[in-house]
């Protein structure tokens, strides 16, 4: 497997697929910058929590469209020179679909753990009061990874069946945009979409006063229920994608 | 001679057109075979099927004496080399890359490529985008990628496609070397005689998915049988003289046809017509050609 993967990441030289991810920390980070520009002795006891509040915010807008674009990158090589019909004589299209994830995932990965740096680093600098919750961050980036990588194979999937690509892209965007919306769901209903579990694994909650118009943070209980649920919602997309794959004809 | 390719009743159904029938294909060992039929045969369903890129709906499959299923497809196909349609490649990587990745997932070792490279003469160009390939560099890059490893048989299909006649002929020598050279089997699909003509030494002719035809291509040149049409105003009469002489022959279109006889023979039947008073208006040697087979096996225009 070490060695497909390693032919994946072959493949994709010169295509600038770490662009993307690139791309998506550099505008979390602007947006950082923006949203605490003014901070007081109040906002910076709450930073690391606005942090965590805001960042899986921005996640569920970007990461889907990541995902998306990652996985078509990946697939589309394939489409485009016409290799399945080669690949498929040379390795088993398991094989293939499961090296493609793992390509595809460690640029997820590494979307997550920057995130996660740009975090630690722009809180020391801002002087958030305490240090990093290491806890929370490592749940956090658990979290974010694996909301990440079952997007990633619903896209992969869809980018390996449809030879265009504006199918799975189109895809990802309804998605992220219905991830979007049922974030004024109750949880119930935020549940039965893929993209709406950036939301459900929040670990921090929000409160408005309306007539102070003061926000504050507050964490809340991990919800391993939405994790476990997610995690066997992965499963059953790695072995249908992968199915689906393996049974279509060239 | 043993066959690298067999089938028995192969069959491929798309909803509920059978697009290959009861093929039951023979390719023998260290033969060019020409797999030879019109523009939607069945041509490339039935060399997907022996490759695996596609499943039967029925039939079996031998290749290189093992049959294949779904356990043990990869461990044959890496005696096998393979072209089907077009050629895969990845256009923003160089031939050489896109070698490397070829020779890595095959376990063939490096050394391989530049040999490979020589021989489809793309060892200039080895280093060049394959996005900016002409069509028939990339379709020499293909067979470079099927021919990694030394595989004992190559699955070409329509090798020749986009080629300029300089590439097709030296492709054709190409494949027509590689069973001298390297003592590899060669199956090769087009839907143009002449090309097949040129290089198989088996042929095997498929119309609308059945196997119309299958020998060897001097069996099909045997096919193109010579006669002599004789033309008379009394056919009928004629007929009856050559038939009381022991001449085999039949009326068809307003000519006598007669089996291609010997001069003094055919000389002797003429004597006899016009001593019977048979006026003889034209004599013609009629010899029915490779192309009018093939129009009689698959039912269409030939491809010249």
């Amino acid at each position: 497997m070490r060695q497909a993967l390693a032919v994946e990441f072959r493949k994709i030289r010169r295509r600038k697929v770490w662009l993307i991810v690139a791309a998506l920390i550099f505008v979390q980070l602007l947006w950082s910058l923006w949203a605490f520009r003014n901070m007081d002795a109040r906002k910076l006891a709450q930073g690391w929590m606005h942090c965590l509040y805001q960042f899986p915010l921005l996640n569920s807008i970007m990461m889907p469209v990541i995902a998306a674009v990652v996985a078509s990158r990946l697939c589309d090589i394939e489409h485009k020179g016409r290799a399945f019909k080669l690949l498929e004589t040379i390795m088993l299209a398991g094989r293939l679909f499961h090296a493609k994830f793992l390509c595809g995932a460690c640029y997820m990965l590494a979307a997550a753990f920057l995130q996660v740096e740009v975090m630690v680093v722009f809180g020391t600098v801002k002087g958030f009061q305490g240090s990093p919750p290491w806890d929370k961050l490592l749940c956090y980036l658990l979290f974010t990874t694996v909301v990440n990588l079952a997007i990633l194979l619903f896209q992969q999937t869809l980018s390996l069946l449809f030879q265009n690509q504006m199918v799975s892209l189109t895809a990802g965007l309804i998605g992220t945009l219905a991830g979007l919306y049922l974030m004024f769901f109750p949880r119930t209903v935020e549940r039965l979409l893929l993209w709406g579990y950036y939301g459900v694994l929040m670990l921090v909650g929000m409160d408005w006063d309306r007539e102070t118009r003061i926000t504050n943070y507050y964490y809340m209980p991990v919800n391993w229920a939405g994790f476990i649920v997610l995690l066997v919602m992965s499963c059953i997309l790695y072995v249908a994608g992968r199915a689906l794959f393996v049974r279509k004809e060239m | 001679m043993s066959d690298m390719i067999m089938t028995a009743g192969l069959c491929k159904q798309y909803g509920k057109t059978l697009r290959v029938k009861d093929v039951d294909l023979a390719v023998p060992e260290g033969s060019v075979y020409g797999f030879l039929g019109p523009n939607g045969a069945g041509k490339s369903t039935t060399m997907k099927m022996i490759l695996g890129l596609v499943r039967p709906t029925g039939g079996s499959i031998t290749v290189c004496g093992q049959k294949l299923c779904s356990r043990n497809r990869l461990s044959i196909l890496k005696q096998v080399g393979s072209l089907i349609e077009s050629p895969s490649y990845y256009g923003h990587l160089t031939g050489m890359e896109n070698l490397r990745i070829v020779s890595t997932l095959k376990g063939v070792p490096q050394k391989e490529i530049a040999r490979v490279l020589r021989l489809v003469r793309l060892d200039r160009q080895g280093g060049k985008k394959v996005s900016q390939y002409s069509l028939g560099m990339k379709q020499r890059l293909g067979l470079a990628c099927a021919l990694l490893g030394h595989p004992k048989l190559l699955i070409l299909d329509e090798p020749t496609n986009g080629l300029d006649p300089a590439g097709i002929q030296e492709m054709r020598e190409l494949i027509r070397s590689l069973p001298k050279q390297y003592g590899m089997t060669v199956m090769v699909s087009s839907h143009m005689l002449s090309e097949i003509d040129q290089m198989a030494t088996s042929v095997g002719v498929i119309r609308k998915g059945e196997l119309v035809f299958q020998g060897g291509m001097a069996a099909l040149h045997e096919k193109s049988s010579h006669h002599i049409a004789v033309r008379t105003f009394d056919n009928e009469a004629a007929f009856h003289v050559l038939t009381e002489q022991g001449v085999a022959c039949e009326i068809q279109q307003n000519v006598l046809l007669l089996p291609a006889l010997r001069d003094e023979r055919l000389a002797g039947c003429l004597k006899s017509l016009f001593e019977k008073g048979i006026d003889i208006v034209r004599v013609e040697d009629r010899r029915k050609s490779l192309e009018d087979i093939f129009l009689e096996l698959t039912g269409t225009a030939v491809s010249l």
